[in-house]
């Protein structure tokens, strides 16, 4: 698994783990993140059970076990958080950070020693040593209670679902041809995302944020002008197309 | 999963299916108990012989249910323990595969602990198992003697119903009833303690 430096500041570093060569070929790719702070991190939709192994030996790199004191997950999903069973076994004393209306579900994975702080409907934030994540709403974007969380200070939004990609191979990190890569957007966004009302009401509030680098969990992250180009593609875009 | 853990399941299922048979079978022979001792009481004299026996019958019967009850328990345990050592033993051997493939990561040293902790959870588990198969083996054998007593007691109640009179076919009826009862049982058991019996010796 690739794992790539996408912030590095004087508190802290964010961290991309993705485009497993191993992983199997019957699954969705994904992009995990790590946020780094001198001793603690967080676990960004850490990934599927069929990750957990590739991941945490990824993550050894960067950090030792004990240090990862926090998972977040933006949703319920398998691609997100499958593995938390495992990670519950590796790490009994962290916390889960994940929608509140989704406890009962999520703990179906497997949660019995990691603590579940449940985010409320309207966000919340999160203090990693000196540095604090805000937890941004984005609710039924894919899921009903779904979250991303933005980082004020390296400028990072980690968008979830939005901004996702399915592509084949091995896809670039980073978006380098903004119109060609909408077609490898569009139909995920269509399918996945079901309200228009929902995604105004994101967009409305993510423009107000001041951000460097999108990063969906699926696919190729967004940087400088890019990010706002795809909010105004999403902007035009009808979602919820399977009715 | 592994060929243990697979064989665990099955040997768990299979006794909770035997048991529930046991307990029905049970039941009937306490009803059976019932009848017999509304006959002899109609019988009187004629049965005086064979009221005692139904009390006995009933409370052997009750007993049964009683054991039954607690290796259903025991059962639902060994299940439990089973579903823990096969998440443990997924998560020891990933964490084993995590330890031989992050090379020469800086920090890989820190599995060590978490790899030791689900080492040491596993072999609780199959500990725990081997100890409550024991405890339910001690059950099941309970069980067989009071199967081998309702045995007993059929072929001596027949005795006692060859002098009831016009109640002799009646209460043959209710003495076979037993007798099929107890063997029934029996055979039931039986087949629990072949089930548990590959896990060999337990610790008790």
């Amino acid at each position: 698994m690739k794992s790539i430096n996408i912030y590095e500041g004087s508190q802290h570093q964010w961290i991309m783990f993705g485009r497993d060569k191993n992983k199997p070929d019957n699954i969705i790719d994904s992009n995990q993140y790590m946020v780094r702070t001198a001793n603690r991190c967080l676990l960004l939709d850490p990934g599927g059970y069929e990750l957990f192994a590739p991941m945490m030996a990824a993550v050894l790199h960067h950090a030792p076990v004990e240090q990862i004191t926090d998972l977040f997950a933006s949703h319920q999903d398998p691609d997100v958080i499958s593995s938390l069973s495992l990670w519950d076994q590796a790490l009994p004393h962290a916390k889960l950070h994940a929608p509140k209306i989704w406890e009962g579900f999520l703990r179906h994975y497997g949660c019995e020693s990691i603590e579940y702080v449940p985010i409320a409907d309207n966000g919340g934030s999160l203090k990693l040593e000196a540095i604090e994540l805000q937890f941004i709403p984005a609710h039924y974007l894919h899921s009903s209670g779904n979250f991303h969380v933005y980082d004020p200070e390296a400028k990072i939004l980690m968008s979830g679902d939005i901004g996702a990609a399915l592509e084949p191979g091995e896809a670039p990190l980073f978006v380098d041809d903004f119109e060609a890569h909408t077609e490898k957007m569009r139909y995920f966004h269509q399918r996945w995302m079901p309200s228009n009302p929902a995604k105004k009401t994101w967009i409305e509030r993510v423009r107000k944020l001041d951000i460097e680098i999108l990063a969906p969990q699926h696919g190729r992250m967004f940087k400088g002008d890019d990010v706002g180009r795809f909010l105004d593609w999403f902007d035009a875009l009808q979602v919820g197309m399977a009715v | 999963m592994n060929h243990q853990t697979k064989t665990q399941f099955i040997a768990v299922a299979s006794i909770t299916s035997e048991l529930t048979a046991v307990i029905s079978i049970s039941k009937e022979i306490s009803l059976a108990a019932a009848n017999a001792k509304a006959i002899a009481f109609r019988a009187g004299d004629k049965a005086r012989g064979f009221q005692p026996i139904t009390d006995f019958i009933n409370d052997l019967a009750k007993e049964m249910i009683q054991n039954i009850e607690i290796i259903n328990e025991l059962a639902t345990s060994l299940c439990r323990i089973t579903i823990k050592e096969y998440r443990k033993t997924e998560a020891f051997n990933k964490f084993e595969l995590i330890t031989t493939t992050c090379g020469s990561a800086v920090h890989a040293h820190s599995m060590q602990k978490p790899l030791a902790d689900a080492k040491a959870i596993v072999q609780n588990c199959q500990l725990q198992f081997k100890r409550d198969v024991a405890l339910l083996m001690d059950h099941l054998d309970t069980v067989t003697q009071h199967a081998k007593t309702a045995g007993i007691i059929a072929t001596y109640s027949r005795i006692e119903a060859s002098q009831a009179g016009e109640y002799l076919q009646s209460l043959q009826t209710v003495s076979k009833s037993v007798d099929n009862a107890a063997r029934k049982i029996h055979d039931h058991v039986q087949r629990c303690i072949i089930a548990l019996s590959r896990f060999g010796s337990a610790n008790k």
